[in-house]
């Protein structure tokens, strides 16, 4: 984690969202970003742990983990392409 | 909602104590489910479209202008002709196609997302001797979101009965991992899908359209060839709510989920599509929500505090075949037990195709009693 720290992490919070808000949010933020960014989407829906990994992997993104928060998740993926 | 309002407050109408005004833009009032249906010619256009003031109760003041800007602190609606005051404000600007939000989008092929789209797409169907037909939603949100799913079982319907479906190719193409957002009704879905062998394409995010080659591409680097394109557009907010500074990111009136007031206004609701809520963009919803609102504003006009809050109640059928359907009933809380697809419900949905002018649309029975 100290390493991503000094990389830049865009934040899309999607807290309140609900399916399938949080993909829809990470796809319009890779779109807007360079190769080697890493988003975080907050997310509230717990479909989020299912379905941002699964899209990550098809579209060829590093899918970085997921960190609990109270009543909320950070997920994060990184562009690779 | 104005009909609903206007029938439990006729006498102070008449004594002039209160009054109803509705802005709309356009003369007509059209059942929007009807564009899914024509291009199989379930419906037709005469059954599509009413006068607007011929619905309107007597009672309900009608301008047909489009509104331009809304002041919410100061309690006034502009229009082209106008400036409204108001005491409360039901603000049902619904969802348009956004066309813009993918190159190649708007030439690219067929929806059924206008009356004019519509027609479009029965000509092309008709026309249509073989080869591979794709269903894609382009981006979410949309209108009714089990239209597609409901086209492509529709489109397999048709051609089984015009004798050429081994000549078609049928594919639906989604952009989640499942062919719907629902869980148990996407497991549902799926396994008609494959009972009907339509090819399912998921994960797919349309990121551009070539018309000259005849593929869609995604955002995760595939590509689907098609005849045929009937493209799902993504919708957006009214410009009259983004001009007016109300609009959130996707041009939704961010709008609480329970008592329907626009955020941060409590004489201010919003109903319909046109709102950020965790919700079908769905008709049922706005029926549901108008029953909650009309009832609401009654209480506020009398000196209490509202009396309903709305529980993200939906109900919409899913068209399986010609002659087949099944029903969703669900609400924040309470996720849709769909019964197998049968008749009945099939006819019932054909029942209120006609039932919605005389029952929903006059405001008879607002929310079916909720």
């Amino acid at each position: 984690m100290s390493e991503e720290n000094k990389e830049k992490i865009k934040v899309i919070d999607a807290r309140g969202s609900f399916c399938p808000g949080p993909l829809m949010e990470l796809i319009r933020a890779i779109k807007q970003s360079n190769v080697g960014d890493i988003i975080e989407v907050w997310s509230s829906d717990q479909g989020s742990q299912r379905d941002i990994p699964m899209w990550a992997e098809k579209a060829g993104h590093e899918f970085l983990g997921v960190i609990h928060e109270q009543g909320y998740d950070r997920i994060r993926v990184r562009k690779k392409r | 909602m104005a009909n609903n309002l206007a029938h439990r407050l006729y006498r102070e109408i008449v004594n002039g104590k209160v009054e109803i005004t509705v802005v709309d833009p356009s003369a007509y009032h059209i059942y929007q489910p009807a564009w899914l249906l024509i291009p199989f010619h379930i419906m037709q256009q005469n059954e599509a479209i009413r006068p607007e003031r011929s619905l309107l109760a007597e009672t309900v003041k009608f301008r047909q202008e489009k509104a331009s800007r809304i002041d919410l602190n100061n309690r006034v609606v502009e229009t082209d002709s106008a400036k409204l005051q108001y005491d409360f404000l039901v603000i049902a600007t619904g969802a348009k196609p956004d066309y813009s939000q993918v190159p190649g989008l708007e030439k690219a092929g067929y929806d059924f997302y206008t009356l004019d789209n519509s027609f479009k797409l029965r000509e092309a169907l008709g026309r249509f001797s073989g080869g591979r037909l794709v269903t894609a939603v382009v981006g979410i949100p949309f209108k009714c979101p089990t239209a597609p799913l409901e086209f492509v079982f529709l489109a397999d319907s048709y051609f089984s009965k015009l004798g050429v479906r081994d000549k078609v190719d049928l594919s639906y193409v989604y952009p989640l991992p499942r062919p719907f957002t629902i869980q148990n009704v996407a497991e549902d879905a799926g396994k008609l899908l494959e009972q009907k062998k339509i090819n399912m394409n998921l994960l797919f995010n349309v990121e551009s359209i070539d018309t000259e080659k005849k593929e869609i591409r995604s955002l995760e680097g595939e590509t689907v060839k098609y005849d045929l394109a009937v493209l799902v557009p993504p919708h957006t907010g009214a410009d009259v709510i983004r001009n007016s500074g109300i609009a959130d990111k996707g041009g939704w009136i961010p709008t609480d989920k329970y008592t329907l007031n626009v955020k941060g206004y409590d004489d201010a609701y919003a109903i319909g599509d046109a709102t950020d809520l965790p919700v079908s963009k769905a008709g049922s919803a706005a029926d549901f929500e108008a029953a909650v609102v009309s009832t609401n504003i009654l209480d506020q006009l009398n000196g209490l505090a509202p009396s309903l809050r709305y529980n993200g109640r939906v109900m919409c059928f899913i068209i399986t075949a010609i002659g087949e359907a099944t029903m969703l009933i669900f609400d924040y809380d309470h996720p849709p037990v769909p019964p197998p697809p049968n008749f009945a419900c099939y006819w019932y949905k054909l029942v209120y195709n006609r039932m919605y002018w005389t029952i929903t649309a006059k405001g008879l029975l607002p929310g079916f009693g909720v």
